[in-house]
């Protein structure tokens, strides 16, 4: 089970308060928007700058960090397309418009569950939030994968915040050689009780997460990614193919309201094979 | 007379055959659920109505993802028509919506005329529905839809048969993809309906060029949004020269302007698609603006405006 939702959404159109860019096509951005500042972690909010010319549709994005004394929060971009690059290049004092918080988050592993995060790309940001409300129990640890160090920018932030950190990257410029999945396999059969897998990133890697999870029996959560229109479950654009227990075959369901934040082992994963 | 005078404030209500709107901002079908995924944005009872996604009898799957794309101002969506059928709604939202006060108008789909008059029945029987609302323009399944909408007899047959089916005002949704708009208008009113929808998505193509694919799963979609605005005004106001009945108007709408370039080309009331999507409580904001405008032009009711567009000019 998912936890229940930080509160209801709200359409604001907000301020952005601080810019920080972590180079290249990344930066940390920090809008203020009261509801989203008591968001849980893995929910997201839709943007899109308030002035968007021939744009029209608002873009997903997790919620990184939140401070609900100040009513702000933070979330870490990549810029890729049209859509997030016109957010990337907001300037502080300029607005935009957010709605959210959207979305299912994590569920809250049990005390006696030692939790392992995967996130790979600009999947990392929801485990930022996720750690904090992890401490001081129980213990954690953060697999980050990327393609080379410079597709880790999040790592000193991360290391500021003493998440337990282990880096891969495909090049082996930084950390580990090769798939996130690599250090994550060894790691799952050392340390005490049992283990909780969380997992964000791209599909190739939350399904191969999903795979190792499957085989050992262990519970594992994925933050599925597809391309979403509204975030509120209207225009059926995000839908993902769900089994529930239940039902006699699987289900087209909308990743925005249902999700993002799914058990892998429902998840019908268009690469197929076992997950 | 001061301004805020009540007895000065301009009419914003509209009939449409046997329908009363308390305005003309209507959200189009598929663009807001079945109204009870947007009641936490928009509080419903300031809409004129809603117009449901469609439904068939049975529930559907919809079309593969990729199902929706991004084009300059405006959206190509595949989605095939996911939904819950008719009775899932009847039975477990329609007696949630009903406390929300705004019209409910059930946008009515089938494979067959006689699925389109089953659903239309059952949707009649059902106390809360306010008007039927007929798909026959959806260009995102491989059978019926666009295929009725397309062929001026096969949507007199539908239209005849829905009207046979239920006492409520009948509303024909009209596909752009035709060569003569008005054509298709006049099958409508000739099969008795009481209004007509102009228009529904622009059927289209967006390649992904890396792969050479279409970038829907589906292949081609239906474009909406303001990119197709001046497409449906024209052809609203082709559609309103042509037939008696009232025309919904529907193509883009993003402000107060072009809810009236609508009304003035000779609509009725309107719809809001796309723009749910991204500004889900933009009703306020038109309806703020259409009274600005009526009292700018010293016009007591919306109504008088429709159909008052000086061509040429
Ligand atoms: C729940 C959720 C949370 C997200 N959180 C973050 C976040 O914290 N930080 C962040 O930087 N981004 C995040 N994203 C991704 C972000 O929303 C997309 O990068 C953005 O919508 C792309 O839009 P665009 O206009 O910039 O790019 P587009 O021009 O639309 O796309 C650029 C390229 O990426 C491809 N593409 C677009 N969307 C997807 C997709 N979903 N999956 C695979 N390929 C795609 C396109 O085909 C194209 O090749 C999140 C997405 C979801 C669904
Ligand atoms: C995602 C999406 C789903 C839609 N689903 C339906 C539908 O189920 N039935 C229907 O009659 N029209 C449907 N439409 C068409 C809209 O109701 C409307 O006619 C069209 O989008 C043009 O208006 P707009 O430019 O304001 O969006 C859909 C449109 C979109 C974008």
């Amino acid at each position: 089970m998912t936890v229940a939702s930080g509160g209801p959404p709200l359409d604001r159109l907000c301020a952005l308060v601080k810019r920080e860019s972590l180079g290249g096509a990344y930066a940390l951005l920090t809008f203020e928007h009261e509801e989203v500042s008591r968001a849980l972690a893995g929910q997201f909010a839709m943007i899109q700058p308030e002035i968007s010319g021939d744009l029209l549709l608002r873009r997903p994005f997790s919620i990184m960090d939140v401070d609900s004394a100040t009513g702000r929060f933070t979330i870490f971009l990549k810029a890729v397309g049209a859509g997030s690059k016109a957010v990337f290049d907001l300037r502080a004092g300029e607005r935009a418009r957010v709605l959210g918080p959207l979305g299912h988050g994590f569920s809250l592993p049990a005390a006696s569950e030692r939790v392992v995060m995967v996130g790979g790309g600009y999947g990392v940001a929801p485990f930022a939030l996720f750690s904090r409300v992890l401490k001081p129990s129980p213990p954690f640890h953060l697999f980050y994968g990327g393609r080379s160090a410079a597709e880790l920018p999040l790592v000193r932030e991360l290391e500021r915040r003493g998440i337990p950190l282990t880096l891969s990257t495909d090049d082996g410029t930084r950390g580990e050689k090769g798939r996130v999945t690599g250090p994550l396999v060894p790691a799952l059969s050392v340390g005490e009780g049992t283990v909780r897998l969380y997992a964000c990133g791209p599909e190739a890697m939350m399904h191969a997460v999903a795979g190792i999870a499957a085989e050992r029996e262990i519970p594992c959560e994925v933050s599925l990614d597809p391309w979403m229109g509204c975030g509120i479950g209207t225009c059926l654009g995000c839908v993902v193919k769900i089994q529930e227990p239940g039902e006699g075959r699987p289900r087209n369901r909308p990743a925005c309201t249902e999700g993002p934040v799914f058990d892998s082992r429902r998840v019908i994963w268009p690469q197929g094979g076992p997950a | 007379m001061t301004p805020d005078d009540p007895a000065a404030a301009p009419s914003l209500g509209v009939r449409i055959g046997a329908l009363t709107l308390k305005n003309p901002l209507l959200a189009a079908s598929g663009t807001c659920g079945y109204g009870l995924e947007i009641a936490h944005l928009v509080d419903l009872s300031t809409l004129g109505g809603i117009v449901t996604k469609g439904l068939y009898l049975a529930a559907r799957d919809g079309c593969e993802v990729p199902r929706i794309a991004e084009t300059p101002a405006g959206l190509l969506n595949a989605i095939g028509l996911q939904g819950i059928g008719i009775r899932a709604f009847v039975e477990s939202v329609l007696p949630r919506l009903q406390a929300h006060n705004t019209a409910v108008i059930v946008n009515v789909c089938g494979e067959t005329i006689e699925e389109y008059a089953e659903v239309a029945r059952l949707a009649s029987q059902a106390p809360g529905v306010h008007a039927l609302e007929i798909n026959i323009s959806c260009p995102n399944v491989k059978t019926g839809g666009i295929a009725f909408g397309t062929d001026p007899v096969m949507t007199h047959d539908v239209v005849a048969a829905v009207r046979r089916a239920s006492r409520l005002p009948v509303i024909p949704k009209l596909s752009p993809n035709v060569t003569d708009i008005t054509v298709f208008a006049r099958a409508c009113e000739e099969a008795g309906a009481d209004a007509v929808s102009c228009v529904n998505t622009f059927l289209g193509l967006a390649i992904d060029v890396e792969s050479r694919k279409p970038k829907l799963a589906f292949g081609t979609g239906g474009l909406s949004g303001p990119a197709i605005r001046p497409l449906a005004v024209r052809m609203t106001w082709q559609a309103a020269r042509a037939v008696k009945i009232p025309i919904i108007g529907i193509g883009g709408i993003a402000a107060a302007n072009d809810a009236l370039e609508f009304l003035i080309a000779g609509a009725t009331a309107v719809q809001v698609g796309t723009l749910n999507f991204s500004r889900p409580n933009i009703y306020a904001e038109i309806e703020a603006g259409l009274r600005d405008y009526l009292t700018r032009h010293d016009l007591k009711n919306i109504q008088a405006l429709s159909g008052t567009l000086q061509y040429p000019r």
